[in-house]
């Protein structure tokens, strides 16, 4: 395990998550959680778990992503 | 106020937190004891019991095999969950209102989803579930792999499309082949009189006890792939359509 | 508190960040979707820090080949446990959003404050 890239990404994560949480445009939520999910899947082969990323970067980034798009189209795009 | 109460309760969790993480032991250590028990013994004999040279393969579909049957009983629930509240596509019927605006995606996505459709399927179904116990990957994998690649050809061509070329009767048996598929193996070993999902039987000896055993893990393989996949896809499509974009069946289409 | 163990175990600290900030997430933001966002992060936050319980020094991919010897390999069990947790992830993450499209049907708004206050429409 590379240190200095495992603290790269821990920091990615944080920012990721912090600028989801705060961003009021749904949309541009969902996108900033499928980076948070992708930065994810490259934590986990840093952590030898190489069944994890390909499962994230499908499940996570993908489909995860995909539904709540679809649904924001469908609903509000706006947080209030 | 409220905000005021959140954030001490939040400082009070993350202390208590921080402070039972200052007591684990080092993250990296060999002596730490989760790996002390059992795992030397399932990374040693994961192979020779497992049946598979990736171990995660192994304990899941296993020595941990009825997790596994609980996780495909919660997926399928999740899309009986999803098909109640929001109901099935009709072929080529169905729509979204970007189906229905008529506008088409560009040609570049077109073409690009075009070609590289192909080749993500043949990586999930060849790379992923049936070589998934000599390398990374398995049935959950290629099955999340094969739903998104489906939806992604969804993104690109529309629900109508997508719905004429899966159509709901082909979808509704292979939606149920991951629990079926994983209950038949692990019941064949009940019938012998051992435990559940045992993979050598009783009575099958030598080369032939491996090819069976082979034989049964790309079943369970390929059944939760494909289940899995088509279950996700399935999802996505009742979550695409819109009522009132709907089209009648003898309305002639524009 | 030692803080060079802290630092040692900066993945645990992360994911106990993680987790906080998704609560918050759940417990303040009134809308639904967003409370969904803070339950995934929650989610992936455990996910993180199990599989970095099962890591060790210098450790392979749990995958017998050539030159690898079992005792340098991760520890497999919190790999399994997490790919079930993250397709059960995907799954009530399906459910949720499915119950906001017809609860915004229903009420025409996805803030949860405005809809425990509206009542029966």
């Amino acid at each position: 395990m590379n240190w200095a890239l495992n603290l790269l990404l821990l920091l990615f994560l944080v920012t990721t998550a912090a600028v989801a949480i705060r961003l009021r445009d749904l949309l541009a939520v969902a996108i900033v959680f499928s980076a948070y999910s992708l930065m994810m899947a490259i934590l986990w082969t840093q952590l030898r778990a190489p069944d994890l990323a390909l499962t994230e970067a499908a499940v996570g980034a993908g489909v995860t992503t995909v539904l709540f798009v679809l649904t924001i189209f469908k609903t509000t795009r706006r947080e209030d | 106020m409220r905000k005021a109460a959140v954030l001490g309760a939040l400082l009070i969790i993350g202390a208590m937190l921080l402070f039972a993480i200052g007591k684990m032991p080092a993250m990296n250590s060999r002596n730490a004891p989760d790996k002390t028990h059992v795992i030397p013994r399932y990374l040693e004999k994961g192979e020779e019991e497992g049946g598979a040279k990736n171990i995660v393969t192994g304990v899941i579909l296993n020595y941990r095999g009825y997790d596994t049957m609980g996780e495909v009983t919660v997926i399928f629930s999740a899309l009986c969950a999803v098909v109640a509240l929001l109901d099935r596509e009709k072929r080529g019927l169905s729509r979204s209102s970007p189906d229905a605006s008529g506008v088409r995606s560009s040609v570049i996505v077109r073409t690009v989803v075009r070609f590289a459709f192909p080749v993500i399927v043949f990586f999930a179904v060849a790379y992923m579930m049936l070589h998934g116990e000599g390398s990374p990957g398995g049935g959950f994998q290629g099955g999340a792999i094969l739903g998104a690649s489906v939806i992604v050809f969804t993104l690109a061509f529309g629900l109508p499309e997508s719905t004429r070329r899966m159509p709901l009767k082909v979808r509704i048996p292979l939606e149920s082949t991951a629990i079926v598929g994983f209950l038949a193996m692990g019941i064949i070993g009940l019938a012998y009189g051992v435990n559940f999902l045992t993979y050598l039987l009783p009575g099958v000896h030598g080369a032939m006890a491996q090819t069976v055993r082979n034989l049964m893990m790309t079943v369970i393989e390929v059944g939760i792939g494909i289940g899995g996949g088509v279950i996700f896809i399935s999802i996505v499509f009742a979550m695409m359509r819109e009522d009132k974009y709907e089209l009648q069946p003898d309305v002639p289409q524009p | 508190m030692n803080f060079s163990r802290m630092f040692h175990n900066l993945n645990y600290v992360v994911s106990a960040l993680l987790f906080l900030m998704g609560l918050y997430t759940v417990v303040v933001k009134p809308n639904l979707i967003k409370k969904l966002i803070g339950l995934n992060i929650m989610e992936t936050s455990v996910f993180l820090f199990i599989v970095s319980i099962g890591m060790v020094e210098g450790g392979e991919a749990p995958i017998v080949a050539e030159g690898v010897k079992s005792s340098q390999m991760v520890n497999p069990i919190p790999q399994a446990l997490i790919l079930t947790g993250i397709v059960v992830a995907v799954s009530t993450t399906a459910v949720a959003l499915s119950l906001c499209l017809k609860i915004h049907e229903r009420y025409g708004t996805l803030n949860a404050a405005e809809i425990l206050g509206r009542g029966e429409p």
